[in-house]
């Protein structure tokens, strides 16, 4: 399996088998990036810091096809510890508006309204659910990077699409 | 599947359509290329060669002997003391090649000197603003592709001039022309990359010294080393050979105690390379030139990575001044915190030892380490470098021992290969 063959090369010191890793899946971690620090720039230098942790501690890595999941949880980690560096919690609300050149969808009405829905649930439900439905990540993975129990971080999604559903329901249907 | 995850679904395939920049490579290059690998100088690391795959755990260090080079001028600093000699002997081609980038930077190959083992190459990258950096990935020319090991280079005060010295695979005795490659970050955070022509007299290069078969295996803990060969150039003396040995990856330098004396003398270890291929690991030590009066040459093992089972208790009692007695090593336990995490205890060690099969026990019962966290070198007040790392363990009890079951760490070994110079 290539990604296997590619960590253990990585775990070797290879920081070309490190990017190649990295740049297969660019733009899933550039996503994860942006969602959390809001704009390109910030985004990229999250990603900096995350690739120079990685080979830093991928030796320590044990199982190799856990790659993905590990590094996006440290990429996660990284964008927090800026983010609390600057003490400038930046969710994706206000990233919109600095990001109008990437998102070719921002002025469309759906777009709006799941942003809208999303200010109805709470800061962790939010995180848990975008990480879920917008960058596919599973459980485990969650947990990991939102530093919970898994089942915490299932109830978060559930609890939080539920609240939305009520009142999204309330609305539409009532 | 309901209206909102529906919805949920369609916002997922517009983020979708969000790509990485193009710069995020570069970026990322840059960023790999600047993190440290050893402790003393920041060394640069050693590109793929074609089906093989990798060379890793370099290390050098100079000597920043104050020579004063009349050949290749300016870079006393970064010479060490046998090239500076050879410098002094002109036994270096001067260049003198200028480009000027794009953002009005200067970039001058000053000189270079080669023979059989290596080219190193001298460059001066002048009026340069802040907050920019390049970098140099490979020489090509006739039958030539060269990558680059390791560099180092300096920042004058005024910051506008940098000075580096570059080493590189050797490259063709029939190349006549030489290009570097290079990627320079500019100031408004976007990359160019380029290159730069300059002749090469391949009758410059300078005669090899020594070049023999050694053909010797050595016996560790986990496995054998083969020595195959050594070629002693002017600049520097290479020994290649394969190594196949279960966990050489568990000390940063596994080659760091292997002794090479010329005349009963040791010659500096300048560095150690690995690539792992298909064939199994392959090793290249680079010592220091050898005399010029040769009687005697050794190569000596002294230690080698290896394992010890040592299924030791540490009480997390344990203060940090007084460290615990493990095999023979000293053990720190520092800290021993629980955050949102679970319970982090930081530990310092001996920088060659590696612990093998950690967990900890509390009134959690026995939890296995999770990860560790943070890891850095620190040098102790009596000058020792230890290797601190915060280990993370899932529990929300402080527990009550830390449990070791095994320890990766440099071995003695005591093999001593005599190599025929006569």
């Amino acid at each position: 399996m290539k990604v296997v063959r590619l960590v253990k090369k990585a775990k070797k010191g290879s920081k070309e088998a490190l990017l190649q890793l990295i740049m297969d899946q660019r733009d899933d971690y550039y996503r994860l990036a942006l969602t959390y620090m809001g704009n390109e720039n910030d985004a990229m230098d999250a990603m900096e810091e995350m690739i120079v942790s990685l080979y830093m501690n991928i030796h320590q890595l044990k199982k190799e096809a856990a790659f993905y999941s590990w590094s996006k949880t440290i990429l996660v980690n990284s964008c927090k510890q800026m983010l609390k560096k600057r003490q400038n919690l930046v969710l994706v609300d206000e990233w919109d508006s600095e990001e109008s050149a990437h998102d070719p969808y921002l002025q469309s009405e759906q777009h709006m309204e799941i942003q809208e829905m999303l200010t109805i649930v709470n800061e962790h439900q939010k995180e848990a659910i975008q990480l879920k439905y917008f960058h596919d990540l599973d459980y485990e993975t969650i947990a990991e990077m939102t530093k919970v129990s898994v089942g915490t971080a299932k109830s978060r999604v559930f609890q939080g699409i539920k609240k939305i559903r009520k009142q999204y329901r309330g609305e539409v249907d009532g | 599947m309901d209206d909102i995850e529906k919805e949920l679904l369609e916002r997922k395939k517009q983020l979708d359509e969000i790509k990485a920049p193009d710069e995020l490579e570069g970026r990322l290059k840059l960023a790999l290329d600047a993190a440290p690998v050893t402790k003393k100088v920041m060394p640069k690391w050693v590109m793929t060669i074609v089906a093989l795959f990798f060379l890793s755990l370099v290390s050098y260090n100079y000597n920043g002997l104050a020579y004063y080079g009349k050949k290749i001028i300016g870079f006393d600093d970064l010479m060490g003391g046998t090239l500076a000699e050879l410098n002094e002997e002109g036994m270096g081609q001067t260049i003198g090649q200028q480009v000027v980038l794009e953002d009005g930077s200067q970039l001058t190959v000053d000189g270079i000197m080669t023979d059989a083992n290596q080219l190193i190459l001298y460059y001066t990258l002048s009026k340069v603003k802040d907050q920019e950096d390049i970098t140099f990935a490979k020489i090509t020319g006739f039958l030539t592709d060269s990558n680059r090991g390791a560099g180092t280079s300096m920042l004058n005060e005024e910051q506008s001039e940098i000075k580096g010295e570059l080493f590189f695979d050797p490259v063709s005795p029939f190349a006549k022309k030489l290009m570097l490659e290079f990627t320079k970050l500019t100031e408004g955070g976007a990359f160019m990359s380029g290159s730069i022509s300059f002749p090469y007299d391949p009758n410059k290069a300078m005669q090899t010294e020594i070049k023999q078969n050694i053909k010797k295996k050595v016996k560790v803990d986990k496995g054998k080393i083969n020595f195959k060969t050594i070629t002693a150039t002017p600049t520097v003396t290479m020994i290649k050979g394969t190594v196949d040995v279960e966990n050489l990856d568990r000390v940063q330098l596994p080659f760091d105690k292997v002794e090479l004396l010329a005349n009963g003398q040791s010659v500096e270890l300048l560095g150690s390379g690995i690539t792992s291929s298909l064939g199994g690991a392959k090793f290249e030590l680079r010592f220091s030139a050898l005399p010029k009066k040769l009687d005697s040459l050794e190569l000596v093992v002294n230690e080698f990575v290896g394992y010890t089972t040592v299924n030791e208790q540490i009480p997390l009692s344990t203060t940090a001044e007084q460290p615990f007695k493990m095999n023979g090593y000293d053990l720190w336990v520092k800290d021993a915190v629980k955050t949102d995490a679970g319970v982090e205890i930081t530990i310092a060690t001996d920088e060659d030892v590696l612990l093998d099969d950690v967990s900890v026990e509390g009134q959690d019962g026995i939890v296995p380490l999770e990860t560790t966290l943070r890891q850095n070198y620190e040098t102790t007040e009596n000058e020792k470098v230890v290797k601190v790392r915060t280990l993370l363990f899932a529990t929300d009890a402080l527990p009550d021992t830390l449990q070791i079951k095994g320890m990766h760490h440099m071995k003695a070994v005591g093999e001593k290969i005599e190599i025929p110079v006569k």
